[in-house]
């Protein structure tokens, strides 16, 4: 069991039976008093290593996260910038303003979609970690899992990464909605979400504006990645 | 006495092992801590870059296209600087934090950006939704 564990389960114990015992051997006291002192190391160890390992991982983190956000965020930047430039051909053509208000709305959908997936992606870096699960199951005393312990630590790592992996890929490769919502490794609280307009049909309303403004659909080449 | 300094010796060690048991934990605990952190706040801020970018990047492509073949003098211009524009964006790391000069390379894009828009004549709408810079003639 975790040292700091076993320092509040004492903690906890010594609390309730704390009885004044005026015969009480001086040489209990001086075990309290260990103990306490000890309990007391553990804690600013404890204490210590959060702010060391922290330090190490927080600009490494960054950096990652940095990328992810960055790659997924940028197809539907170049989405909206794609219809703001419509947008303004219509403005100084003078274009219906049936088709301004089609363009206003679809650009209205691709923000809904960005924040969507921006909350997603937000949401995958706070996943319980392995070694939570691990400490809960020594706790019932199942003396099988000691062995497995040392698989589990590289399974922590690695399912991190398949995670990240595969909303990554999923993601890349099909920003659809209808497929961010199907990902396992989201786990997105967010059951009930308002109904969200999919990509894809944003891309389709956009090729059909781009006709209707009797433009070539040449001009939407860049946003064939999504 | 040799009996006393051994027994100063086990509390020292005693004292610096459960210190160092806890700090052991506590270092395992802060490592993950500051992964999910970092990567939350790194999450944010490239999203914002990457939206930024990435609406310049459509808006130009997209208008590169609409003046493909235009002739005139005044579009001739438009077209040099729209390239440069393009060119810019096209060489921006914008996935890239530690890159040196990203604020500068960003502010030279957006002034270039504007020099397009104003040589077009037009107000483009950018809502950005994610926090920070939004765009507004």
């Amino acid at each position: 069991m975790s040292w700091v564990q076993a320092v509040s389960l004492v903690q906890g114990a010594e609390e309730e039976g704390d009885v004044f015992d005026e015969e009480a051997d001086e040489s209990l006291l001086v075990q309290r008093e260990w103990r306490s002192h000890m309990q007391r190391r553990v804690k600013e160890g404890y204490r210590d290593g959060i702010d060391a390992g922290k330090a190490v991982t927080l600009q490494q983190g960054f950096n990652q996260g940095y990328k992810e956000g960055a790659e997924v965020i940028i197809n539907y930047g170049q989405l909206r910038g794609t219809l703001s430039a419509l947008l303004s051909w219509c403005h100084l053509h003078d274009n219906s303003s049936a088709l301004i208000s089609k363009i206003n709305n679809l650009l209205d959908a691709v923000g809904q979609c960005e924040e969507y997936v921006l909350r997603h992606l937000k949401s995958i870096t706070s996943q319980p970690h392995v070694v939570d699960l691990l400490d809960s199951i020594q706790d019932m005393d199942l003396c099988h899992v000691a062995p497995a312990e040392e698989k589990i630590d590289e399974a922590k790592d690695e399912r991190f990464c398949e995670n990240n992996a595969e909303f990554n890929k999923n993601c890349s490769k099909n920003l659809s909605l209808v497929d961010c919502s199907s990902l396992e490794c989201c786990r997105a609280q967010e059951h009930a979400h308002p109904e969200n307009p999919s990509l894809t049909w944003i891309l389709e309303q956009t090729a059909s504006l781009v006709k209707q403004l009797g433009v070539s659909v040449d001009i939407l080449q860049h946003l064939k990645q999504l | 006495m040799a009996g006393e300094q051994d027994l100063l010796d086990a509390v020292v060690m005693a004292d610096e092992r459960f210190h160092r048991e806890g700090y052991r934990e506590g270092y395992e605990e802060g490592s993950s801590l500051g992964m999910i952190e970092g990567r939350q706040h790194g999450t944010l801020h490239g999203a914002k870059v990457g939206s930024e970018i990435g609406c310049y990047r459509g808006f130009a492509l997209a208008w590169r296209g609409l003046l493909h073949g235009r002739a005139t003098e005044r579009d001739s211009k438009k077209m040099k600087v729209l390239e440069a524009l393009i060119g810019m964006i096209q060489k921006f790391p914008y996935d890239d934090p530690t890159y040196d000069r990203l604020h500068e390379d960003l502010d030279r894009i957006r002034g270039k950006f504007k020099q397009f828009c104003s040589l077009l004549n037009v107000q483009p709408d950018f809502k950005i939704s994610t926090e920070g810079s939004g765009l507004s003639f």
